[in-house]
Parts: C-alpha cells; sequence; structure tokens
C-alpha cells in the first residue's frame, strides 16, 4: 500500500498537510491492536495446512523408507525404494546399450517435465495476447467482465470431459478428419491428430490456457492508463510501451500464471490416458501403477522426487521473476 | 493482551499434537494394513457394507438382497484401484469385499479377511470344480496364473494349504473369459489367433489393455502364437521372459503398430465406436455396448485359449456377531440364483450353476450359458433388448470357454520388476 503515502496525483487541492504525528502513531496501535489477534485469523488455515498437508507429506517422506512387503508395508528404515528408483543395470558398464542412461523412472520424470515446459510455453503464447485483449483493448468494463466469463466456459465442465471432447474432434471419424476428406485434402483419415504428442499437447494448452489468461488479465487490468498515456504523450512506440511498463508490469501474473500451471501439468494423468491414448507415462501415472499394487514405499519416492521437481521449477520461476517486488 | 495471546498459543499446541498423534496413529494402521484383530464394535440395525466394482455392486443387486434378507445390504462400486486400496487398507469400512483372485497374494497374507467356513455355505456342494480343482469338466484345461482353486484354500488361521479344507478365501463367484474383440467390416477376416494382436495388417489400428498385470498376459499369449516363444508360466513370469517380452513390445510400439493403450471399460468402447481401431483385448460386455452403437464387433474365439478371471465373496477380518451372520446371509443369497441370473444377462457366469437355471427363463439359459441361437429377443438385466432372435453367443457354451483358459488374470512376483518394464514400454 506503499501509494498511499504518496499518492501520484494530489488534485486540484493540491498536497495534503501530513497528518499529525500522534494521528499516525495512533492508526499502528489501532491496526495492530484491533479486531482478532493474528494469531486467531491463521490458526485454521495453519491448523488446516498443518493436518491435510504438513502430516501427509511428512507421512509420505517417512513412507519412502519403509519395505515393501508384497501386500503393504511395515516399518522400518530401507533404501530399497530409491534404490528400485535410481538403479539402471548397466549404468557403469560401457558395452551395455543402458550405459549412463537415466533409470526409467528418472526419465519418466524428465519427459513430464519436457512436456510440461512446451504446454507452458504454448499457454503462455496464446493466454498473453487472450488476457492483453482482454485488458487493453475491450474498454468497456461490462464487456470484460462478460468475455472473461466466457474465457472460463470449459470449467464448467468437468476435466474429465473436456479431455474427451477432442475425440470427435481429431478422431479418425472426427469433424476434422471429415471436413478433409470432404475437401479431398486428403484421401485417408490422418491419424496424427489423436492419440499423439501432437493431441496430447493441443488438449493440455487447451485445458490449461485458461489458468494463465486469469492471472495476467488481472496484472494487466492494474497498470495505470495514466502511465501509458504519459508514455504516449513522451513519443514512446507502442513496442516500446509494451517493453518498458506493460510487460514488466505485467510479470506478475505471468509468473503466477505459470505458476499455477506448472505444478498442475506436471501431476497431470488423466489427459496422457484420454487424448495420448496412455502412450506415454508420467510420473503421475507410476505413481498410480505402484499403489495398484499395493508397493507404497515406491509410490512415496515417485511423489517425493515429482515434489521435488516441482519445487525446483517453482523456485527457478520465482528467481526470474520477483514477485515481491514487482507487485 | 500479551497473556491472552500466550495462552492461545499453548492451547493451540495442544491441539495440533494431540491431532498430529492421531492423524499419524491412523495413517500408519490404515497403510500398514497387516495389524487386525481389534473387535469390531455393531449395533443391531447395521447393514452389510460391501465393497467392489461394477460388476458386482450393481443397485439392483443390493437392493433386492436387501428385500429378500430382510436387512439392509449397501455397496459401493469403486474403481480398480480404489476398490484394491480400500479392501487391503480399510477392512474396518466393509463387511464383505467383492474381490478378484488375482489380488489374493496380496490380501491374504495380509490377512484382512477372516476364514471363511464352507459348512456356514448353503450351496457349498453345487459350487463347481472350476473353483475347486480348476477343472470345470474332466478333460478341461485349468490354465496358467492366479485361478481361483490356486488360492482357495486356507487353514482356521488364514494361512496357505494345498487342496480342500473346511476353510476358503472367498466364496467364488461371478467370472469371465476374456479375449480379443474386433470389428470383422475393418479386419475383413475372422480373428482366430492371438498372434493377430501383432499382425502387420493391423498396424496402427489395435489397443492394448494398459494395466501392466494385464496386458502383459494378452501380449504373451500373441508372443507364444507366433511362435516367438514359449513362457514357463504366463501367470508368473521370469525376468528374462518379461525382458524378451517388453523389447518385443517396444519394438511394435516404435513401429507404430498400437494405436492406444486403454484404462477403462468406456474407453474400450469408445476406440472401437470411433473406428480408431480394429483390434483390441476387450470385457466381454464390451460387445454388447458396441453393438448398441451400431458397429459391428466380434468377441474372437481363439484357439489358444481364453484368458480368465474370477470374482470371489470374502469377509473382513474385523467383522463378527451379527454382521458376521448377516455377511455369511447376504454372501449365501449369491449362490441362490436371483443374482447368478442378474449378471447372466451382462455375460456373466456364475460358480453355482444350477440355481443360475432355475433363475433364468429356458431361452435366457440356452443362450447365455448353452451357446445355442436365442430363441428370442432377450434383454439385459435393466429390460433394454440386447440380443437378436437367432444371435448365437460368441464362443459357444460355458462348458466351452471355461474348458480352455490358457491363462488367468494374475499377480506375479517379479511384479515391481515388472511395472518398471511396462513404465519403459510405455516411455519409449
Amino acid at each position: 500500500m506503499a501509494q498511499l503515502d504518496h499518492a501520484p496525483h494530489p488534485g486540484l487541492i493540491g498536497a495534503q498537510p501530513a497528518p499529525p504525528p500522534e494521528v499516525v502513531e495512533q492508526t499502528k496501535i489501532y491496526r495492530r491492536e484491533g479486531g482478532f489477534p493474528i494469531s486467531w485469523l491463521v490458526a485454521p488455515a495453519t491448523l488446516w495446512l498443518f493436518l491435510f498437508l504438513v502430516v501427509p507429506l511428512l507421512s509420505i517422506v517417512v513412507f519412502s523408507f519403509w519395505k515393501s512387503t508384497g501386500y503393504g508395508m511395515e516399518p522400518g528404515f530401507t533404501l530399497d525404494a530409491y534404490q528400485n528408483y535410481f538403479e539402471v543395470e548397466g549404468f557403469f558398464d560401457a558395452s551395455h546399450r543402458k550405459f549412463l542412461t537415466p533409470s526409467v523412472f528418472v526419465s519418466t520424470l524428465f519427459s513430464t517435465f519436457k512436456f510440461t515446459v512446451v504446454v507452458m510455453f504454448f499457454c503462455l503464447l496464446l493466454g498473453y495476447p487472450i488476457a492483453y485483449f482482454l485488458a487493453m483493448q475491450v474498454k468497456a468494463f461490462k464487456w470484460q467482465l462478460s468475455l472473461f466469463l466466457v474465457c472460463m466456459v470449459p470449467f464448467w465442465t468437468s476435466y474429465l470431459i473436456r479431455a474427451v471432447a477432442w475425440i470427435p474432434m481429431l478422431g479418425r471419424r472426427g469433424l476434422l478428419n471429415t471436413f478433409l476428406l470432404y475437401m479431398d485434402i486428403v484421401d485417408k483419415p490422418v491419424t496424427f491428430l489423436l492419440y499423439s504428442e501432437f493431441g496430447y499437447v493441443m488438449a493440455l494448452v487447451q485445458i490449461y490456457v485458461v489458468l494463465i489468461v486469469g492471472p495476467i488479465f488481472f496484472s494487466l487490468a492494474k497498470i495505470d492508463d495514466d502511465i501509458l498515456e504519459a508514455a504516449r504523450d513522451m513519443g514512446a512506440t507502442s513496442f516500446q510501451i509494451f517493453r518498458e511498463i506493460i510487460g514488466p508490469l505485467s510479470l506478475p501474473g505471468v509468473a503466477i500464471g505459470l505458476i499455477f500451471i506448472f505444478v498442475m501439468l506436471m501431476g497431470e494423468f488423466a489427459t496422457a490416458v484420454v487424448v495420448y491414448g496412455g502412450k506415454t507415462s508420467t510420473t503421475g501415472t507410476v505413481i498410480l501403477n505402484f499403489y495398484g499394487v499395493a508397493n507404497y514405499p515406491a509410490s512415496a519416492v515417485n511423489a517425493l522426487m515429482l515434489m521435488l521437481a516441482m519445487m525446483i521449477g517453482v523456485i527457478v520461476i520465482l528467481r526470474v521473476v520477483n514477485i515481491r517486488k514487482e507487485l | 493482551m500479551t497473556k491472552r495471546k500466550i495462552d492461545t498459543a499453548t492451547s493451540a499446541k495442544k491441539v495440533i499434537s494431540r491431532r498430529k498423534f492421531l492423524g499419524t496413529a491412523a495413517a500408519t494402521t490404515a497403510a500398514a494394513g497387516a495389524i487386525t484383530g481389534f473387535p469390531a464394535i455393531v449395533r443391531a440395525a447395521d447393514p452389510v457394507r460391501t465393497i467392489g466394482l461394477g460388476v458386482s455392486i450393481i443397485n439392483e443387486i443390493q437392493s433386492q438382497a436387501g428385500k429378500d434378507l430382510g436387512f439392509p445390504v449397501r455397496g459401493q462400486a469403486l474403481g480398480y484401484g480404489a476398490m484394491f486400496g480400500k479392501m487391503l487398507n480399510q477392512n474396518e469400512q466393509y463387511e464383505v469385499a467383492e474381490g478378484y483372485y488375482n489380488d489374493y497374494d496380496v490380501m491374504v497374507p495380509a490377512k484382512v479377511w477372516q476364514p471363511i467356513d464352507t459348512k456356514r455355505i448353503k450351496r457349498w456342494d453345487q459350487v463347481t470344480n472350476l473353483s475347486k480343482t480348476g477343472k470345470l469338466t474332466a478333460d478341461s484345461n485349468p490354465g496358467q496364473g492366479d485361478a481361483p482353486f490356486r488360492h482357495l484354500w486356507i487353514d482356521a488361521n488364514g494361512n496357505r494349504v494345498d487342496g480342500p479344507s473346511r476353510y476358503i478365501t472367498s466364496v467364488p463367484s461371478w467370472h469371465n473369459a476374456d479375449s480379443l474383440g474386433y470389428n470383422p467390416d475393418e479386419t475383413g477376416r475372422k480373428i482366430e489367433s492371438w498372434a493377430e494382436l501383432f499382425s502387420p495388417d493391423f498396424k496402427g489400428r489395435v489397443a492394448l489393455l494398459n494395466t501392466p498385470q494385464i496386458g502383459v498376459m494378452d501380449a504373451a499369449m500373441g508372443i507364444e502364437a507366433l511362435g516367438l516363444k514359449k513362457f514357463g508360466d504366463k501367470g508368473d513370469m521370469t525376468k528374462p521372459e518379461i525382458d524378451f517380452m517388453v523389447d518385443f513390445l517396444i519394438k511394435k510400439k516404435k513401429e507404430g503398430h498400437f494405436r492406444a493403450f486403454w484404462e477403462t471399460f468406456g474407453q474400450s468402447v469408445n476406440l472401437m465406436v470411433s473406428g480408431e481401431v480394429a483390434l483390441e483385448s476387450m470385457w466381454s460386455p464390451a460387445v454388447t455396448a458396441i453393438k448398441a452403437e451400431g458397429v459391428s464387433c466380434i468377441y474372437a474365439a481363439l484357439k489358444e485359449g481364453y484368458r480368465g478371471w474370477h470374482g470371489g465373496l470374502s469377509i473382513s477380518a474385523k467383522t463378527s456377531g451379527k454382521a458376521l451372520d448377516q455377511a455369511y446371509e447376504y454372501i449365501n443369497w449369491w449362490l441362490d440364483g436371483w443374482a447368478g441370473a442378474f449378471v447372466a444377462r451382462q455375460g456373466y457366469y456364475m460358480s453355482v450353476t444350477d440355481t443360475v437355471k432355475t433363475s433364468l427363463e429356458p431361452a435366457e439359459w440356452d443362450y447365455w450359458y448353452e451357446g445355442k441361437p436365442a430363441a428370442k429377443e432377450l434383454s439385459d438385466p435393466f429390460g433394454t433388448p440386447i440380443v437378436p432372435k437367432g444371435e448365437v453367443r460368441d464362443g459357444g457354451s460355458y462348458w466351452d470357454r471355461f474348458g480352455n483358459i490358457a491363462v488367468w488374470n494374475s499377480l506375479m512376483k517379479e511384479n515391481d520388476y515388472l511395472v518398471k518394464r511396462w513404465t519403459e514400454f510405455l516411455q519409449a
């Protein structure tokens, strides 16, 4: 709330005299002591997070060291699950075909990460212009709001339906293939649209782009028109305005949006099954497979590695954009 | 002010530490799943709670049981993973588990269920030899893998024993033989061997089941049929066998042989209906669902045999007293015919056939069990007509099918290794 101290436009009546020191002091006291004590306010959230986030997370860490019995697990301390995760037969053997290749679980994590980055790139590429249009080009608040709601329409149906809906669109007898055949562009249905990397990335972008539009839209909408007008008055080109003002000021929104979708994409598994036809494995599906045979320590190790990767990713994004400073 | 703050902080800490303890304790018990023997607290009007898949947990079935038995039966249909997890880790949440024999290598040693006394199963003598000895008829092939008779017999303490005993893990119930399903308009020929799963003619038009434990069975059937390798026991492969199979699958995947890998029943139906695949591993009710969409589909009768699976009714180790009596009553009710007839109209078979025969109309019995042409139009259990007059069930009679089970759905000893290699296959 730094703006309050020195409002940019003092207005016609000029700068206000600074309030007497007693008033400032009084305000501070009021702020600190009034209403509920801070500890009360944060207690419910803290308790909630502790019980349903911290405790389960710690149990995952603990379980990852337990011993799998084939029908569950028993307490103990073993690195078996970690060994199974990282071990590669023939890793140090120059003649082996797996010489210096990462283990299958590590490479699954890498490929999960690879798809995540690709999808994030396209989400940003598509999402930013949408948000820009909404915030900058649409002037009436009424229209801004209604168009923003239109963006949210996909969220009115279930996640799975949004993924499944691609099948009648991209399938062999789908809308697109029917059109291509009808127009004589192809003589037999093209199959690369569905159950392919192409279809997978496209479906993920469609599902997640909305999540990045929101935060970018809000940070763009916050930009004061007067600043842009001032820049124009000073003779800045549109590109300069974007590079010097709009771009930097919208960075927090971009970063928040990217963090949102990064975390969700890394945990993704349902779309891989429905739209990619299960032709790849994500760390999510590996966790599920091990859970399905009661090998909980192996699930736990996969979950921890996924979490570690997510944390690193979020830290990197935060390093690139200092949200605190930008806000 | 300061005083109050401190008070709040301490009491909050107290709450947290107590909750934390409870939470951790509960989580540990649930996950370990091996701690049994807590006395169950049962009130008189408690319903029987039963969990399973949508195959046997259907509103109509459990509410009919409630009507016939005079106490409520509350069913919960879950997905496979959720069912497995709940059966194993939350046996205080159900009295009856409607599970599958291929999971018994996990469930039985975990002792989450109590031994069932065959003396309390009224129709035990009527249960066919398919589940008792593996031989439905004298010359049947019992098949490799987790056949029910290999997981049935235990002693009073729940430990495995060979051969007939008074106590069993569960009462054998509904079962079926899975095969390949195909669209004859797309394949252009009759499919008679598992080898067709890898035929280059269907490149890019084939789907496999994406559950490593079951998907590999179908793949192994195909590899054997091609004459590439003979597996010692397809239900319990060795590491080199798994390697051979996965390497072959990876090669086929890189050639673009597979269109997709399906995970749910609905997906398998969609794949065929939308024309994405010509041939896929399939569950038999899918055939009916695909035909209902106007797409032709045949459930292949393959010369190498079928992949069988078998369900059973078990009782939680935490059930006792009146709840235990009710659980036995519910299990006995399953063998009385009504439920068997209900699932028969969906294409599943029951372990006691005599009562199913009397509960079905003769035309229904002839079609579903005897493999004869339908004497009239037949309906599914919900009354929707699905079998036109004159149609014959693919694969012949019950005795033909279950006399020729090549392998049963199984959980291998090398399962961790299998999951690892399967992940690699999907990753390739």
